[in-house]
């Protein structure tokens, strides 16, 4: 009885914890100057206002990372899924020697610090005439978001009988006809999942789109550089605006996150 | 001409020996049931067929095309699966509609031919349904409508009616023998059902431990049995099977003197199936004495255990037959259905 309660209050912390700071940037991009300034802070949304949001969209700048981030979200989710959605479903329908490796290393990757990697990436990237666009942020999007879309596809591959295609087989179709016919179907809403996944990756990295950027900033990557020399309301509606999409698109697929991380989805 | 030739297929999953040198020959338009018990192969050896699985060695022939190594679409095949496999995303009426509009059928053959196979399968009013909203027996039956309606060559059934009750299972079975010899597909069925083998088959191909050991119309495979395994597979109560003594090229069973063959060794298995014992209450020329067990009432008949020298058969007799446990009862075998076997390797031997 003990332990329970001792869980519930350790949950509520955590619940707490997470929730608060994303309450107070939604409050305090929702009300006026003043309060804005004010402190201590009431917990509760003082006068509302849409003062501080309009103020950060006429801010110079802002329009244009919003689209470069958009951009970018785009291209690395139509990357993600033409690159991991095929390595998904190799994983989860063909044995091959070194498979469990294959899936242990893709892993691997993320556990591998960008921080390490970001200088010589410039370098290559200012070579290759690909530093300062949105296509090299995307491509290293990319990078991050493929071991996710490769596991993703794969376990939502196993999850389709192997027998539905075989049906499909001795029903006429060759290979490409069965999967677009039969497992595509079946597996978009993961796919869509999937895709979706890549996009808040993407919309949310900072660092790689800071460094390999210096005209072409992303959203988070122009916030976080002028972050110093701006005011107070500016930095509450960019965090605001950074947070929402990512959350509601979080929230939309978790059930697929959750077969991902072996949780029993409800 | 859509005749089925398989062989010498091997097959190795692992170090897991499945099939053991299949050869198998399914005449144009013949019905042949794989039968035997579970994991001896029957599915990896149709799936084989189907080209679903490549065989470590051997060849598969269906008409004069050697397909061995066509993908399954190019084999003209159709196949119900063990586990359906129905499309859980299409309708009823899509799934069954599946393989003809790969075809690419016209509008009105495609509509006539899932209605004709929805009616035979008794499923007309669920055509606009989904698998999920299926019981299992109805998403078996929607399966096999599926396979039936391309009007394929040759047909791989695996248990296609093993999920349906009995009185239903009976009556699809009739139906189905009736359509296939209409339609004159090459049919090869699997199934562990044996009453359902015997009624359906025109040959029984019996399997054990990834071979074929008997392959035979029903009725051969039923009374001479190839070896203790087949005779004891088939049949229910199973064939006796007793182990004799052989003095002079003799075997006396009780005041019995019967002739084994030429080739027996000191001791052989004497094979008789339960209802090819008379038993009569008091003693009988030409005749064994045995001691009854157990009486079981089956319905039509008496099934009877019996003890004669320290080993237990069975006998049936009519219902009302006076038999109680204890008693003593006089056999005799009818002597045109009696089967020699070696008792070491329970090979049969030749009949002569
Ligand atoms: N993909 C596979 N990998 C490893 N072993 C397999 C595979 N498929 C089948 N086997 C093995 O091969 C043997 C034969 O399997 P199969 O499915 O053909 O049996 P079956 O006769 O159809 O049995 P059942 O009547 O239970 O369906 C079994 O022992 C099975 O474990
Ligand atoms: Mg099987």
């Amino acid at each position: 009885m003990n332990l329970r309660r001792l869980y519930m209050v350790l949950a509520v912390l955590l619940v707490v914890w997470v929730l608060l700071p994303i309450f107070l940037i939604a409050t305090l991009a929702f009300s006026d100057r003043p309060s804005v300034f004010a402190w201590p802070k009431g917990l509760l949304p003082q006068q509302f206002s849409l003062e501080t949001i309009s103020f950060f969209f006429g801010v110079e700048g802002v329009w244009r990372a919003i689209r470069n981030s958009l951009a970018v979200a785009a291209m690395t989710l139509v990357f993600s899924v033409l690159l991991g959605a095929p390595a998904g479903y190799a994983l989860a329908r063909y044995r091959f020697a070194g498979a469990d490796a294959y899936r242990l290393l893709i892993l691997m990757t993320r556990a591998f610090p960008l921080a390490i990697l970001a200088i010589p990436l410039a370098v290559r990237f200012i070579q290759l005439g690909i530093y300062d666009t949105l296509l090299g942020v995307a491509l290293v999007h990319t990078a991050l978001a493929l071991p996710f879309a490769v596991l993703v596809t794969s376990s939502l591959f196993l999850s389709i009988p192997k027998e539905l295609e075989e049906a499909a087989w001795t029903l006429g179709c060759n290979r490409l006809q069965a999967f677009l016919r039969v497992v595509l179907p079946l597996a978009l809403p993961g796919l869509a999942a999937t895709a979706i996944f890549a996009f808040v990756i993407s919309w949310n990295e900072v660092f790689a789109a800071t460094l390999l950027t210096l005209r072409e900033r992303t959203l988070p990557a122009f916030l976080l550089t002028s972050l110093n020399d701006s005011p107070l309301p500016f930095r509450f509606a960019g965090g605001f605006f950074l947070i929402v999409p990512a959350l509601v698109f979080i929230f939309v697929i978790r059930r697929y996150l959750f077969t991902l991380w072996g949780i029993a989805s409800r | 001409m859509a005749s089925i030739r398989v062989e010498n297929v091997e097959k190795t999953f692992g170090r897991f020996k499945a099939l053991n040198g299949v050869s198998l020959e399914v005449r144009d338009q013949e019905f042949v049931v794989l039968l035997g018990p579970s994991g001896c192969g029957k599915t990896t050896l149709l799936r084989i067929i189907a080209g679903l699985e490549q065989a470590d060695k051997g060849r598969v022939w269906i008409g004069d095309r050697d397909v061995t190594l066509l993908p399954p679409r190019a084999r003209r095949i159709a196949m119900v699966f063990q586990n359906y496999a129905v499309f859980p995303h299409l309708t009823v009426y899509e799934n069954i509609a599946f393989g003809l509009r790969m075809q690419k059928v016209s509008p009105e053959k495609l509509k006539a031919n899932v209605e004709r196979a929805a009616a035979l399968m008794h499923i007309e009013n669920l055509l606009g349904r989904y698998p999920a909203q299926l019981s299992g027996g109805q998403r078996q039956r929607v399966a096999v409508a599926r396979a039936l309606a391309v009007e394929p060559e040759v047909l791989l059934m695996d248990e296609p009616l093993s999920n349906l009750d009995a009185l239903l299972r009976l009556e699809m079975r009739a139906e189905l023998k009736r359509l296939l010899a209409e339609s004159r597909t090459t049919t090869l069925y699997v199934t562990h059902d044996q009453v359902e083998a015997m009624s359906l088959a025109d040959r029984i191909a019996v399997m054990n431990a990834g071979a074929i050991v008997q392959y035979d119309t029903p009725m051969r495979v039923y009374q001479e049995p190839a070896s203790v395994f087949v005779g004891g597979f088939i049949g229910s109560p199973p064939m006796n099977f007793l182990r004799l003594r052989v003095e002079g090229q003799r075997v006396r069973l009780g005041s019995l003197d019967l002739e084994p063959p030429a080739e027996v060794g000191a001791e052989v298995l004497l094979g008789v199936r339960p209802e090819d014992l008379e038993v009569y209450p008091a003693e009988q020329p030409q005749s064994f004495a045995a001691q009854v067990l157990v009486v079981e009432p089956l319905g039509p008949h008496l099934l009877l255990t019996l003890n004669f020298a320290g080993q237990a058969f069975k006998a049936t007799v009519p219902p009302d037959f006076p038999a109680a446990a204890g008693q003593t009862l006089w056999l005799r075998p009818q002597p045109s259905r009696l089967r020699w076997l070696e008792p070491g390797s329970g090979r049969a031997f030749a009949t002569g």
